[in-house]
């Protein structure tokens, strides 16, 4: 597919506007999604290649068993498979939707098996990275560096105290109640630096300062 | 003039990372019900929070995938035309319509053998044709059961009073083929004592499985003595 009509699935009127890697990347993952809607297998594929590494590290991360968090990735693509049109373009990026059903999928596997769950401040081995798909489009080798490091420099430069109930929120699949037990913290107190947290994290990789 | 979307948006961001409480999601849906579906405002706030929260997903390094994993996904995503009419493609193995059944009988047996497990193994066909074998042990209280068809694939297990483990443990099953060892799955007791999981493997050739306690990375070869063991012999 050429860049321009990479572009206008981007929807960059002209590549000036356009946040020329990060629309590439995206609108390539839409046209990952469209060709899934036909059919394509090649696409899932694709696509699978291409996020199955985050998928997996962060049902591992939230689930904490590696057999579960199979379960849960397989689950969340197998979604993707069957229904390609539950993405919603104007519900933003394909990447943050994958995450997003993978996410959900972790946490309420956690709530499930509550019991079972180690505390949430238990660090994880990090696994080698491994570069899955050799997609020859340009943006495959050199946006998801540029995700990480903007998203890890969005979270590292929340306060400690907001990044602390953030990731045990997001990463630790804990509800805001049992964070404030945890921690022996006011729930209002939670509520507070939650939101605030996630309104800095929203103006630096949510979109809301466009 | 616009109305205040200060409660919503507060929600919102709450839920977009997994941390609403069930009061909260229903204060949620209240909320964004009195202020309409055409609330701009509401949506925007939304899918904003939304995107964050999936991008937080890349703060993680990546994870390699298990060899093989890719390809089952795919088998079971391409191969819906093998899949059982009013089956839904891709549903997960776990939730197969056998499933029920199958783990009130290895309960059932479970609870008839309790006590008395040492020595030959309880081996019970079922009229379906699967095959539930329960795993011995000389030292530790409990029993486990394993749920297969004979020449499919697809392995439960399934135990009840069992030792609760260490943090950070995990009960691995092995499946013995000779004297190699692979790796079927790993699963955490609850606080009762019980596990369940469930593997795509198949049995084909496999003459003994065993249980070791391992690290909850699931090591690929076992490192402690078994403590509950089978021979199969269906």
């Amino acid at each position: 597919m050429a860049a321009t009509q990479l572009l206008e699935l981007a929807g960059a009127r002209t590549p000036a506007e356009a946040c020329v890697t990060a629309d590439l990347s995206e609108a390539r993952d839409r046209e990952l999604v469209q060709r899934i809607g036909r059919g394509d297998e090649e696409a899932f594929r694709g696509l699978f290649g291409r996020y199955a590494p985050t998928a997996m590290a962060l049902a591992r991360r939230v689930a904490r068993q590696p057999f579960l968090a199979e379960e849960i990735v397989q689950e969340a693509f197998l979604a993707v498979w069957r229904n390609p049109s539950g993405y919603d373009q104007q519900r933003g990026s394909v990447r943050a939707w994958l995450m997003g059903m993978v996410h959900h999928r972790a946490v309420d596997a956690v709530r499930r098996e509550e019991s079972q769950r180690r505390r949430a401040e238990e660090s994880m081995v990090s696994d080698p990275v491994v570069s899955p798909d050799p997609a020859d489009d340009v943006a495959d080798r050199i946006d998801l560096p540029e995700e990480r490091k903007a998203v890890r420099a969005a979270l590292e430069a929340l306060p400690d105290e907001q990044r602390q109930v953030i990731e045990l929120m997001y990463f630790g699949g804990l509800s805001q109640s049992t964070i404030s037990e945890q921690l022996g913290l006011p729930l209002g107190t939670v509520k507070s630096r939650t939101l605030l947290g996630m309104r800095r994290l929203r103006g630096a990789i949510g979109g809301g300062d466009r | 003039m616009m109305r205040d979307h200060t409660r919503i948006e507060e929600l919102l961001a709450v839920r977009s990372i997994g941390g609403l409480d069930p009061s909260d999601e229903a204060e949620l849906e209240r909320e964004m019900a009195s202020h309409g579906p055409d609330c701009e405002e509401c949506r925007r706030l939304r899918t904003e929070y939304e995107e964050t929260a999936g991008r937080l997903a890349f703060a993680l390094e990546p994870v390699a995938v298990r060899e093989g994993f890719a390809d089952e996904t795919f088998e079971r995503a391409f191969g819906r035309s093998a899949e059982p009419a009013g089956e839904r493609p891709g549903a997960p193995a776990h939730r197969r319509p056998w499933l029920r059944p199958l783990v009130g009988v290895a309960a059932a047996i479970v609870l008839f053998a309790g006590g008395v497990l040492v020595g030959t193994a309880v081996t019970g066909e079922q009229p379906s044709g699967k095959t539930v074998l329960t795993l011995q042990s000389e030292t530790e209280p409990g029993t486990l059961a394993a749920a297969f068809t004979p020449g499919s694939s697809g392995l439960y297990m399934v135990g009840t009073g069992l030792p609760t483990l260490p943090e950070g443990k995990v009960y691995e099953l092995w499946l013995f083929t000779g004297d190699t060892p692979t790796s079927a799955m790993c699963a955490t007791p609850s606080a009762e004592g019980s596990v369940f999981g469930f593997a795509d493997k198949s049995l084909e050739g496999v003459g003994l499985l065993a249980v070791t306690v391992e690290s909850a990375d699931c090591p690929s070869a076992p490192t402690t003595q078994p403590i509950f063991s089978a021979e199969v012999t269906a």
